[in-house]
């Protein structure tokens, strides 16, 4: 009997002072929830260019979609089962007023889709499914999805898995830091810093080449990293270039700083046992490069961020894997 | 699954942070909890309706969304926790919720004879809870606060969302190099497996030792 008076007499003193301390913080935290959200406010792209865009895009000819290959099945379900992301600014968006997606992978998903069936109508080209950098493989892998857009960075180890088409656009890892923040200009400052970044990207394996000694923080969102990069969680947030210029153009409380130090070659994943797949979908990125599709769309989309004219299609086949 | 074991070392690391994330947060949440299970049942009415208002709040809230305020929210008002910190604290506070319910269950299944029997003797609310009630109660405790342990212990992946450094985000780390995550979630779900098992085994050992030999 004592025992149990001496035990809960030490469990009551330390417990007051943690009750108090741990209820306190909690209201302050349901009060401020308000305030709390970080905005995601992307740069608009007007719907009806963007359907113009992808409904005049070029629709393959029948005798491409060979019998009992993988261009059939998406032809006779009638849309393309995208693996994708509705929240990745400038790539893939969703619109919450139309449930349309918007970007750069989502309008090549859509432009693919169109090639195969013929549909003009974005919204009925395709369905997306969610995917992670955990769960993109497998998708693929047990026909869950026909291909992958999700600024999926072609690398040998992930080239075992899938098949690459592609590579259809290149970018590079840049730096963001808070606008008073002077110590950071390059990959090399950030030795021992904390670094935010997207849990799905790949500037977490860059940062680990280029940067090992930096303290990554990977966040789920876009807006969570540049959120952490404001209230000084994080000191700098690495990811593309396209969508940090975007960030920063929302935000002014912070920078982009440096040129790329990374090349990021994405890819169209595919899945590897349909060898047909890969070789029809570069065909029809070398037409889409060639009429200009691939261009307007990029003005679309990165190109509402990122000054200038569009750059050159990579070379199909460049990269190391596709 | 080669890769996933050369890179076991990186994994068991991630797993002591979740490990300490564990504890933490259960510990907390027990202390917690052992307090609104208090006000939940003493005879005062408006410790009765903090008691339940935070058991109600804390056990309806997501607790992903719980951390997300907690780490996105409070610097706007210029209360800074570490990544840790915040997870653990979530962790702590949702717990209690669930804690707290688990002990008033177990208060209530001690027979109102026993209360009584103590006021006959003389003993205060507070004697009486400690001396009388509380001890028969922990023995029907021990199961409902083991499966809080395996929920602090399951919910503790939540954490990699909120860039802490757990073993559900050095998976996620691992499978974005090598694209390996079949055999690396199978890996981490063993360890999670161990924890879960580890909790049931000591809860199994308490309930040996708490009870009473008839």
């Amino acid at each position: 009997m004592s025992q149990h008076i001496a035990r809960s007499g030490l469990l009551r003193r330390t417990s007051i002072l943690a009750v108090a301390s741990a209820v306190s913080a909690a209201l302050v935290g349901c009060g401020s929830s308000a305030a709390v959200t970080p905005t995601a406010a992307g740069p608009t792209v007007s719907t009806s260019d963007y359907s113009a865009i992808i409904a005049a895009a070029p629709v393959a000819d029948t005798s491409a979609i060979t019998r009992g290959s993988w261009m059939e099945s998406v032809k006779t379900r009638g849309y393309l089962q995208v693996g994708g992301s509705d929240a990745a600014q400038l790539f893939s968006l969703k619109d919450l007023e139309t449930g349309e997606l918007k970007g750069f992978d989502a309008g090549l998903s859509q432009m693919l889709a169109r090639y195969i069936t013929g549909k003009t109508d974005v919204l009925s080209l395709t369905k997306l499914t969610t995917v992670t950098v955990d769960t993109r493989e497998t998708l693929l892998q047990n026909g869950t999805v026909d291909a992958v857009f999700a600024t999926y960075t072609i690398t040998p180890a992930r080239a075992k898995k899938v098949a690459f088409a592609g590579a259809y656009y290149e970018s590079g890892d840049a730096i963001l830091v808070k606008k008073d923040n002077t110590s950071i200009k390059e990959v090399a400052d950030l030795k021992g810093k904390n670094v935010a970044t997207e849990s799905n990207s790949t500037a977490a394996l860059s940062l680990k080449k280029y940067a090992p000694q930096a303290r990554l923080q990977l966040f789920q969102t876009d807006a969570e990293c540049v959120a952490a990069v404001q209230q000084g969680r994080a000191d700098a947030y690495v990811l593309d270039q396209g969508i940090l210029i975007s960030d920063a153009s929302n935000n002014p409380a912070v920078k982009v700083v440096g040129q790329p130090f990374t090349q990021e070659p994405y890819g169209i994943g595919l899945p590897l046992n349909k060898p047909e797949a890969k070789a029809f979908v570069n065909t029809w990125l070398k037409k889409i490069y060639a009429d200009g599709s691939w261009n307007k769309l990029w003005k679309a989309t990165i190109g509402t961020v990122v000054s200038g004219d569009a750059p050159a299609p990579p070379t199909i086949g460049s990269a190391d894997g596709s | 699954m080669n890769i996933v074991l050369s890179h076991f070392g990186d994994l068991l690391g991630g797993f002591w942070v979740t490990i300490e994330l564990t504890l933490l947060g259960f510990a907390g949440s027990v202390v917690l909890g052992t307090i609104l299970a208090v006000c939940r049942v003493v005879p005062i009415t408006p410790l009765r309706v903090i008691g339940a208002s935070y058991v109600e709040f804390f056990r309806n809230i997501p607790l992903l969304t719980l951390m997300f305020l907690f780490i996105f929210g409070l610097p706007d008002i210029g209360i800074t926790y570490s990544l840790f910190a915040s997870a653990a604290i979530c962790l702590a506070l949702s717990g209690a919720a669930f804690t707290c319910e688990a002990i008033r269950s177990g208060i209530n299944t001690v027979p109102v004879g026993q209360a009584e029997a103590a006021r006959a003797i003389g003993l205060t609310f507070t004697q009486s809870l400690r001396c009388v009630i509380l001890p028969q109660a922990f023995r029907s405790m021990v199961q409902p606060l083991v499966n809080v342990f395996i929920g602090v212990a399951l919910s503790s992946s939540l954490a990699a969302a909120v860039a802490v450094n757990d073993l559900t985000n050095r998976t996620q780390q691992l499978n974005l190099e090598y694209a390996e995550a079949v055999a690396a979630f199978l890996v981490a779900g063993a360890l999670y497996l161990v924890l879960s098992l580890g909790g049931a085994g000591a809860g199994a050992w308490f309930e040996r030792r708490l009870a009473i030999q008839r």
